[in-house]
């Protein structure tokens, strides 16, 4: 074999290249046996992580060197590599093949995780040795550990987060929370502090793994003495570890109840404190960084939940107490409506009977008068005359208005009934009956139908035409005009185009904004160009007693517009004016159209 | 090429025992117990194999190959559904997932599948009184057609195909999976032959 003809494999100084990178610098473990598994060879890798030599281990028995191959059952995996057969060994079912130590100083396995392939070596067919390859994966188990203990723990916190939404008690989920939680950290007890807002003391409502002799002493607890619970002075997690050795003054209770070690950490939500938690074990151990966001995740997952669920019991006790008030409130109306009922009532029986009862004496006071006159007022002195014809005068009025009084009552007291009424047929009454010579009254036909009691009607237009005509400046005569027009929704506007008047109105009653899409309105107007009414005055004459004017140039009680609003309301409508001083008035009533 | 009906059941045999030596080797290795059913074995064309075995198995596999040489050589392949291989590991390592197969998990696979591997073909090598050699067992995976083709592509003289529908049985839980041997014509018919000369000695 001449060394042109030779693989490079072949070739002795490349073998001996391939044989010292594997001894020097393959970045695992190289061993290999004879048959009798005796080491052959130690690779540098081997070396450095088993801290023993190749001179020091060459030509011992494998099984000498590392006895717990034997104990641990593995030496089968070597003799049959002897028979031809390549094993496949992982660290998820053994952990380790060699027991050497971990590469770095870390407390998470005590030895060295390894995979390993161990197989044979032929030679001319058959096998001559056994090799064995080590790889450390003790890295990659360790951050596969530290993934799963992430996952675990999102596992928890996405269970807590999903029921504590769920639920509008979160005090009920509490306890399964706790133990799920308590189990993960491998801790071996748990409170839960609830405050009560009535004395701002924390009360202990979960408890796990404390006696019930201890359970009482830790019952309840003043503010002032939570500084462990991380709900007193700076709020935020507590953590204390090897607790029953120190001497710290706020460590007095998780103490006396044999804690070693502690995560506390108290529930806010914003400003508000809801209590506070505290997970603990009496085995000394170190607390981890990822434990306490653990712990503090959660804090925050319930103090939320307990705010919502305090918000809610508090929007409930509110909208409770309204419904009381409202119900309180409609007892109280109802009952002032119904005194109020009863006092307008007796107020117009009063007014009525008064009016009633006055009549017979005024008839008698006009009477008398009169015939004092007629049968006696020849032999009167012209003063006496005078004073005689004030009496008469006097009685008069006197008359008028107990007359006008008892129309007033009538209107409101006695029963009336709707029906359909031609307001021209009650127009053309009115104006037969009032005989007004000197006005010019001049009506628009056809004046149309309304929902109304004819009486009362007629008495409405009467009182709203001998104002028309009584009302006009002094020397001229009266002119007055009556018409209607529909109305069917809210901002009825006028159609009429004569309107010189000012947009100041006041309207009574039953306004038509208020009324339906489908009922319609009726508008009778009677317009004069009489003296007017001042805008103040126009509130003021529906009133019973008022008047627009101010001295006695104008007859009148006063009750005639009164009585047209009773009339008007009671039928269901309303009635306004418009006016303008010195030029005119337009008085209307609405009235429902059948 | 067909197999006889006779030869299938002799073949089956074969494969039981190497099946108990297996279930015995797992069982030990893990704790557990383990037991191996009886398998169904089946030989078939190679191109016949993949269709096959993506009827019965969706999506991705976790394939363990081992090369065997000798006077009859080939390769051998145990196959497992995602699902089966996540149970199998959750099983043996009592370890939770994140729902897939981690670096670990795969190692234990590859273990499992070295170890049924093994005892199947270390069983066709001393019955048959013949010497195989096998190759460091991988893990791959990937879709059925994927994982045939790349072990075939290598070598076009493997043709035929003895699929072995297994079924692992442990803690009260069944794990599904198949174990494929292809071989080339020759290496068939010499397994064909052996299995008869062991046949006849049984006989005797």
């Amino acid at each position: 074999m001449t060394p042109s003809s030779c693989s490079p494999r072949q070739q002795p100084g490349f073998t001996r290249a391939l044989l010292n990178w594997m001894e020097n610098l393959a970045p695992y473990g190289v061993i290999t046996l004879n048959k009798d598994f005796e080491i052959q060879t130690w690779n540098g890798w081997m070396e450095k992580h088993a801290g023993l030599l190749a001179d020091e281990v060459t030509g011992k028995n494998l099984f000498t060197l590392y006895p717990s191959l034997i104990e641990r059952r593995l030496s089968g995996l070597f003799s049959r590599a002897l028979a031809g057969e390549v094993s496949f060994f992982s660290t998820a079912l053994h952990g380790y093949l060699l027991p050497l130590p971990p590469a770095s100083s870390d407390a998470s396995f005590e030895f060295m995780q390894q995979t390993a392939r161990i197989g044979p070596l032929i030679d001319g067919g058959a096998p001559v040795g056994i090799i064995i390859l080590i790889e450390d994966v003790t890295q990659r188990e360790r951050q596969a550990a530290t993934l799963r203990q992430q996952h675990e723990r999102d596992k928890i916190l996405s269970w807590a987060l999903g029921h504590l939404l769920k639920t509008d008690n979160p005090r009920r989920v509490t306890r399964d929370l706790f133990l799920k939680v308590a189990e993960y950290l491998e801790f071996d007890a748990y409170l839960l502090y609830l405050l009560e807002s009535s004395d701002n003391k924390l009360r202990l409502h979960e408890c796990g793994g404390v006696s019930p002799e201890l359970r009482q002493e830790i019952e309840c607890i003043p503010p002032q003495n939570s500084g462990w619970l991380g709900s007193w002075g700076q709020r935020g997690p507590v953590v204390g570890t090897d607790v029953l050795k120190s001497t710290d003054q706020l460590m007095e209770s998780p103490r006396r109840l044999g804690f070693e070690a502690f995560i506390s950490h108290p529930l806010m939500a914003g400003d508000d404190c809801f209590g506070a938690v505290c997970f603990a074990t009496r085995l000394a151990r170190p607390v981890l960084a990822s434990e306490v966001e653990l712990i503090t995740t959660l804090s925050q997952y319930l103090a939320v939940a307990l705010s919502r669920s305090k918000a809610h019991i508090e929007l409930k006790e509110a909208r409770d107490k309204l419904n009381e008030h409202a119900q309180e409130l409609e007892k109280t109306v109802a009952e002032r409506t119904r005194t109020l009922r009863e006092s307008i009532a007796e107020l117009e029986t009063f007014s009525y009977t008064v009016a009633h009862d006055l009549r017979a004496p005024i008839r008698a006071l006009s009477g008398y008068t009169e015939v004092l006159v007629e049968d006696y007022g020849a032999g009167f002195s012209p003063e006496a005359r005078k004073i005689v014809g004030k009496l008469s005068k006097s009685a008069k009025r006197l008359d008028d208005l107990t007359r006008d009084l008892l129309a007033f009552s009538k209107v409101s007291r006695e029963e009336i009934k709707l029906e359909e009424v031609s307001t021209d047929d009650v127009v053309a009454e009115v104006l037969r009956i009032s005989d007004h010579r000197e006005a010019n009254i001049s009506v628009r036909y056809p004046l149309g139908y309304v929902l109304a009691n004819p009486t009362l009607l007629e008495q409405c237009l009467m009182n709203l035409v001998d104002n028309a005509v009584k009302f006009v400046k002094p020397g001229s005569r009266a002119s007055v005009r009556i018409w209607s027009e529909i109305a069917s929704s809210a901002s009825f506007h006028s159609a009429s185009d004569s309107a010189p008047f000012t947009r100041s109105h006041y309207a009574l009653g039953h306004s038509s904004e208020s009324a339906t899409g489908n009922q319609k309105f009726v508008r009778i107007f009677v317009e004069d160009e009489g003296i007017g009414i001042s805008p103040e005055a126009q509130r003021r004459i529906f009133g019973i007693f008022e008047r627009g004017v101010i001295t006695n140039e104008y007859d009148g009680t006063g009750i005639g517009l009164a009585i047209v609003t009773r009339a008007v309301e009671r039928m269901g409508g309303s009635c306004g004016v418009e006016s303008t001083p010195g030029v005119g008035s337009r008085f209307w009533i609405e009235l429902k159209k059948p | 090429m067909e197999i006889t009906s006779e030869q299938r059941d002799t073949l089956t045999e074969l494969i039981n025992i190497g099946y108990a030596r297996a279930a015995g080797a797992l069982s030990d290795l893990t704790g557990h117990r383990i037991s191996l059913a009886v398998p169904e074995v089946n030989a078939y064309k190679i191109d016949q194999i993949a269709p096959l075995l993506q009827n019965v198995i969706a999506g991705e596999v976790a394939s363990v190959n081992q090369i065997f040489g000798g006077p009859i050589s080939g390769n051998a392949i145990l196959l497992l559904d995602k699902a089966a291989a996540l149970l199998l590991n959750r099983l043996l390592t009592d370890r939770p997932d994140a729902g897939a197969l981690d670096d670990a998990g795969r190692e234990v696979i590859t273990e499992v599948g070295n170890i049924v591997l093994n005892a199947c073909l270390g069983v066709f090598g001393n019955l048959l009184q013949v010497q195989v050699s096998f190759t460091v067992p991988s893990l791959q995976i990937d879709e059925v057609q994927q994982v045939i083709e790349s072990v075939t592509v290598r070598d076009h003289e493997l043709r035929y195909a003895l699929m072995i529908h297994t079924r692992f049985h442990l803690r009260t839980s069944d794990v599904s999976g198949y174990l494929v041997i292809i071989l080339g014509v020759t290496s068939l018919e010499r397994l064909l032959q052996e299995l008869q000369k062991w046949e006849d000695r049984e006989l005797n």
